[in-house]
């Protein structure tokens, strides 16, 4: 993981122009839409990063970067939640939204190389997940064993679902479970620790990317240490409010750590201790 | 007719590390069994005397409900246990299980096996230490999907989970 440094930089504190291009409904509530600057872009980002998002008149939310920057269009995915991510969700092409980052650290690209990957993921939690696994298939002489497993509340709520066909074909070995199933199901019920019993994994050599909620990541990382992953090796994504995305606001302090800036991705050896204290 | 090799049985995940003797025991308690898409195992009501060792395939564990479908409660694996209710009276299955992909598993006679048990307190608490721990294993994963994690506002908070922090 990487700490980059925004808080001298201007384009950290004032958002940038960037108008939609496309939006794809993901589910009933999650949106993934394409934007592309009006004039300047903001700087270089990494998968596992996030930006900060502005509704005009409404406000701002911290958002994960969905897309991989192969292609001209910064990718968000927006769960409809809240005033601001409601008003994001129902963005129309052609319509402009302020746009500030990449903040925060990523998910380590170049350090992971030479390792199997076993990416977990909860609900929403793909969304920054997915940068990381398109770096991968697309260079994946770089990676060992690709492994995706992804718990969904229902099938339909599961994001990203057109795509999971084409990870399959690139090589990943892609398994779904979902909490309730619906008629004509056919694949997994269960949480995703279960599908993480049954998956092939050489600890030695493995290096674990994990997001969701935090009460799925911590029983995933402990089963990962269970199955003798190192706790260094494992990466999760933690949220707090982030509201500046500079370390300056402290809304997003966990312990020591302003995760806007130390975070989101930190080593499972560097979270647990701080997942554990209360109120945090 | 009944009786497997025990080193084919001391392989499953369920079985591995027990004392040599009691693998031998359970081995000739079980069957080698495989199972077509589609199959059912056994049905909600019906009387519960068997247990599969799981060695590759997919089972789901289902339940009746008005009309032609059936809820799907959960879908288990290779390396899993699939039914524990042999295991105490009523001795009655309380979902139905169906497989979904061609399965095979170890079958276990459950009248024999609690003979066994009954005759070796030993071979029995270490049996039920290791059907506890499915049976905890099972009821974590059952609270952790109560929680509904990934529902917009999760059971028991005012606020949605991940990147949704509107505060």
């Amino acid at each position: 993981m990487t700490v980059r440094t925004a808080a001298t930089a201007s384009w950290a504190a004032s958002p940038a122009w960037y108008r939609v291009s496309w939006c794809q409904t993901e589910t009933p509530d999650t949106v993934t839409i394409g934007l592309r600057p009006v004039d300047r872009p903001i700087a270089p980002y990494q998968p596992g990063q996030f930006t900060m998002l502005y509704a005009f008149g409404i406000g701002e939310v911290p958002i994960s970067i969905s897309g991989a920057g192969a292609g001209p269009d910064l990718v968000q995915t927006i769960r409809s939640a809240g005033a601001v991510t409601t008003a994001l969700c129902a963005s129309t092409p052609g319509q402009t939204i302020g746009v500030r980052g990449p903040f925060g650290t990523d998910w380590g690209m170049d350090s992971a190389a030479g390792h199997d990957l076993l990416v977990v993921a909860g609900g929403i939690g793909l969304a920054p997940l997915r940068p990381a696994l398109l770096t991968a298939l697309a260079a994946p002489e770089r990676y060992g064993r690709i492994t995706v497993l992804i718990g969904s509340r229902s099938p339909d709520q599961l994001v990203y679902a057109g795509e999971l066909s084409g990870w399959r074909d690139s090589g990943a070995r892609v398994q779904v479970t979902v909490d309730q199933a619906a008629a004509g199901w056919t694949g997994h019920v269960g949480v995703v620790t279960q599908l993480l019993a049954r998956a092939p994994i050489d600890p030695a050599a493995t290096i674990a990317l994990v997001c969701g909620p935090e009460a799925m990541m911590r029983p995933v990382a402990r089963a990962l240490c269970d199955r003798g992953v190192a706790p260094r090796n494992i990466r999760v994504s933690l949220e707090r409010h982030m509201r500046c995305g500079i370390a300056e606001c402290g809304h997003c302090q966990l312990g020591p750590l302003l995760l806007c800036r130390d975070g989101p991705v930190i080593s499972y050896q560097r979270a647990a201790p701080l997942l554990a204290v209360r109120e945090l | 007719m009944s009786g497997i090799p025990p080193s084919a049985l001391a392989r499953h995940a369920f079985v591995a590390g027990l004392p040599a003797d009691y693998v031998a025991l359970l081995a000739a308690a079980a069957t080698d069994v495989s199972f077509p898409a589609g199959y059912r195992l056994f049905e909600e009501g019906g009387p519960a005397q068997r247990c599969w060792l799981i060695r590759d395939g997919h089972v789901a564990l289902d339940m009746r409900v008005p009309g032609p479908a059936r809820l799907l409660v959960e879908t288990l694996g290779a390396g899993d246990v699939i039914g524990l209710s042999w295991l105490v009276p009523p001795r009655e299955w309380q979902f139905g299980a169906e497989v979904i992909e061609p399965t095979t598993a170890f079958e276990l006679d459950g009248p024999t096996v609690i003979a066994h048990c009954e005759s070796d307190p030993a071979l029995g608490y270490e049996l039920i230490k290791r059907l506890m721990t499915v049976a905890t294993v099972r009821l974590h994963a059952t609270r952790i999907r109560l929680l509904d994690l990934y529902g917009r506002t999760p059971a028991g908070t005012a606020r949605p989970h991940r990147q949704l922090r509107e505060g």
